[in-house]
């Protein structure tokens, strides 16, 4: 009870923080203890002047990613590196490149609204932070995938889970999610909820419990995450009332780099690396490895 | 440019919300603003102590450091009031974190327009027999209302900005629409940085003329 | 009114009107009130003089205590002067001050400034207050200006709207604190005029000037104050044909020469 609220609001100045702490986070190569092993191409071989080579030759890869999220891109306080699914698609890809995570890929955390211009600046190579596929986004930047799809559901306080069962039963509750999030959007714009937009996950969490605010919406993987970890208090309800497809952010045009995410990523979903990294992380909260999805061709 | 006129109604429930932030916080700093003032230039030595302690410890804390701990503290003290769904506990968070923080700074401007008045005034008001409060009252503070505006109108303009800092504890004000909406419009993020830009500057603008019309019905008296 | 004051003072019986006993003060090292010991009869004019510097005005803005004491006692018509707070403020009513710079308020009429002790701080019916103050006005000659502010008059106008201002309250004793050092020589007449009627009207009075032909005029008593003591204390005819002192005589020979 007291663990939560503690981090939350460690997790809200490490937001004012944020900033000039993330440019060092690469650390040692140990990442995540039980994460899956991953293959590491030695000197690939790259069409001339295309991103992939520029990045295979200088031996280094800056990936954004979330770090707030259990079981999708979450670091411990303390530790080097974030571990999740996401992280595990970013090891399968830079692993394809020849890179190893031994500190030469570098993490660094986006929040939802700085994605786009972090990719339009050059401030990392490509985003994978449950990063779901729209059509506006694809106007800014690439997105290749999906390679994993979820939905929006709902976590309520145990003893509420009878009485808000589900989107239609939103309109005039509080409803909290992260600021600048599209389930918070969703949840105000189309089924009438109060929106409380707080900085990270675990704040709403924090404030659920408080009864400050009624419901914590965002894709139901990483409830799940969350339920588990007060299988007493919190509860997810209903069936998933979006598709939220995630997909890996690259420069918008880059359609080689996409093509080379793309082959990437079915390579790991062929061959069951995908499957385990799922098991090794979000699966771990009791989920069932779903099917993989089918993912879009680059345009 | 669509991007704002499509979302009109939004932007202006935003708005909405900055502006009552704007006017509770701003009442709760004006009163205690000048609670503190008065404990401040008091001749009592204790009150003194603990108007300076006040303005030492909330000026020198991030505004956003106060909310965090206001929002997240409050609950595990009990304090989770709320007037309705829109007054929301995090509004009120918000308003009393922001009225504690601009106090301290209505409070410095204030001694700034008393300091500003020679010590002859008061004591001649003194001599009168006057006891301090109605020196203050009847002397000091009528003629340091005119030295005060132009600081005053400086802290209540940086308090407008300050409403943005609500966003952190889950207030759905202005800069939470703007937030919003560039995570649904990727490609107008311009328009939309410049749309409320321009917001908050009718809102700043709105309170400088104010304050430059106090100021200037305030000379003709003289 | 030349008869009565100067025995009063020593006749048994009689409470001094301001008695002041054993009273030191201190800024920092410097010992600028040294053993005070005075007493004031009513209806006495007192007039302090002496070189810049020497305690004058600090000995007399310790009478309403706008310079607190570090020993000694003041007493005001047998009432020892209170902690600040309320009772010093009903104390300080009693006492009228004039000071150097005039100090009137600077956002009131001169009507207002005059009536203003009355209303707030006697409780007194505010048309009253009014009729009361234009007559005190007229007569310290400033009637006419009676809806102007401080600033629009000059300063000869405006120490007798402070002279005004105190009277209104009817005090027991009135201090001036250089009344006319801050004023043209022009104005410095009609001043002294208002003061010498005052005197003549039978007014205790504290006053702390470079005046001396108000001193040998309206004077009962002369104090010579220099280096925070009571150096001479003499009447008006005494202290300017046969100063004793050689502090006195030093002081004197300075300033007949203008």
């Amino acid at each position: 009870m007291r663990y939560p609220k503690t981090k939350a609001l460690f997790a809200g100045a490490a937001l004012v923080m944020s900033l000039a702490a993330c440019g060092d986070d690469s650390g040692g190569g140990s990442g995540g203890g039980d994460s899956v092993d991953i293959p590491v191409e030695e000197n690939p071989d790259f069409p001339e002047g295309s991103t992939m080579a520029e990045l295979s030759e200088a031996g280094k890869i800056t990936i954004g990613v979330k770090i707030d999220q259990p079981g999708i891109g979450f670091q411990e306080p303390g530790a080097d590196t974030p571990e999740g699914f996401d992280i595990e698609m970013g090891r399968i890809i830079a692993g394809q490149l020849g890179i190893e995570d031994d500190g030469s890929i570098e993490w660094k955390e986006t929040i939802s609204d700085n994605r786009e211009p972090f990719l339009e600046e050059g401030e990392v190579d490509i985003v994978i932070a449950s990063y779901s596929i729209t059509d506006d986004r694809r106007k800014v930047v690439g997105q290749a995938g999906p390679y994993y799809v979820t939905g929006q559901q709902l976590l309520v306080r145990e003893e509420d889970k009878d009485k808000i069962t589900g989107p239609d039963d939103l309109a005039g509750v509080k409803v909290c999610s992260v600021e600048g999030s599209t389930s918070l959007a969703t949840a105000q714009d189309e089924f009438g909820a109060d929106p409380v937009p707080l900085g990270t996950y675990s704040e709403c969490v924090d404030q659920l419990e408080n009864s400050t605010v009624d419901v914590l919406t965002t894709d139901g993987a990483i409830l799940l995450g969350y339920a588990a970890e007060n299988p007493d208090e919190l509860e997810v309800v209903g069936e998933p009332f979006s598709e939220e497809r995630y997909g890996i952010g690259y420069q918008l045009g880059d359609t080689e780099m996409c093509e080379f995410i793309t082959t990437t990523i079915q390579d790991a979903m062929d061959d069951g690396l995908w499957a385990d990294a799922f098991e090794a992380t979000l699966g771990e909260s009791g989920v069932e490895t779903p099917e993989s999805p089918e993912m879009d061709e680059c345009l | 440019m669509q991007v704002l006129i499509d979302n009109f109604g939004q932007i202006l429930d935003g708005f909405a919300k900055t502006l009552w932030l704007l006017l509770f916080s701003g009442t709760i700093a004006a009163v205690l603003g000048t609670i503190l003032v008065a404990m401040r230039v008091s001749p009592v030595a204790i009150l003194r102590f603990a108007g300076t302690s006040y303005i030492n410890v909330f000026r020198n804390t991030p505004l956003l450091l106060i909310l965090l701990i206001i929002a997240f503290a409050a609950p595990d003290l009990g304090f989770t009031y709320e007037i309705n769904n829109y007054f929301n506990f995090f509004f009120m968070a918000a308003t009393v974190g922001l009225g504690l923080y601009a106090a301290a700074f209505v409070c410095e401007a204030l001694r700034s327009g008393i300091n500003s008045i020679p010590l002859g005034q008061a004591e001649a008001a003194r001599s009168i027999g006057m006891t301090f409060a109605q020196s203050m009252r009847s002397v000091i503070l009528p003629q340091a209302a005119r030295a005060v505006i132009p600081p005053l109108a400086s802290t209540y303009i940086a308090l407008a900005k300050n409403t943005s800092v609500a966003l952190a504890i889950g207030v759905t004000e202005a800069s939470f629409i703007m937030k919003k909406l560039n995570a649904e419009n990727a490609v107008a993020r311009w328009q939309i940085f410049f749309g409320f830009a321009f917001g908050y500057m009718v809102i700043v603008a709105f309170i400088a003329s104010a304050g430059a019309l106090a100021e200037r019905s305030g000379a003709k008296t003289r | 009114m030349a008869d009565a004051p100067s025995d009063s003072s020593e006749a048994p019986g009689t409470t001094p009107l301001v008695a002041l006993s054993g009273v030191n003060k201190w800024f920092g090292d410097l010992h600028v009130l040294q053993d005070i010991n005075l007493d004031i009869a009513r209806g006495e004019v007192v007039v302090v003089i002496g070189p810049s510097g020497s305690g004058k005005s600090t000995l007399c803005r310790a009478i309403n205590r706008l310079e607190p004491i570090n020993e000694g006692e003041i007493k005001l018509d047998g009432t020892l002067l209170p902690q600040e707070g309320k009772a010093l403020a009903q104390l300080r009513a009693e006492v009228g001050m004039v000071f150097q710079a005039f100090n009137l308020f600077a956002h009131k009429t001169v009507l207002d400034n005059v009536t203003l002790g009355p209303i707030k701080v006697r409780g007194r019916n505010a048309s009253e207050a009014r009729e009361e103050a234009k007559k005190l006005l007229d007569r310290v000659g400033v009637g006419e200006q009676a809806n102007k502010y401080p600033a629009q008059l000059s300063g000869g106008q405006q120490q007798r709207v402070a002279i005004a201002r105190a009277l209104a309250m009817h005090p027991k004793v009135m201090l001036f604190d250089e009344p006319t050092s801050s004023l043209d020589p022009e104005m410095i007449k009609e001043v002294l005029d208002v003061m010498v009627e005052l005197a003549n009207d039978g007014m205790t009075m504290v006053v702390v000037t470079h005046e001396m032909g108000f001193a040998r005029t309206a004077a009962n008593r002369v104090l010579f104050v220099a280096d925070g003591k009571i150096v001479e204390e003499a009447t008006p005819e005494e202290f300017f044909t046969n100063p004793t002192s050689d502090r006195a005589k030093d002081f004197l020979g300075k300033i007949l020469q203008h």
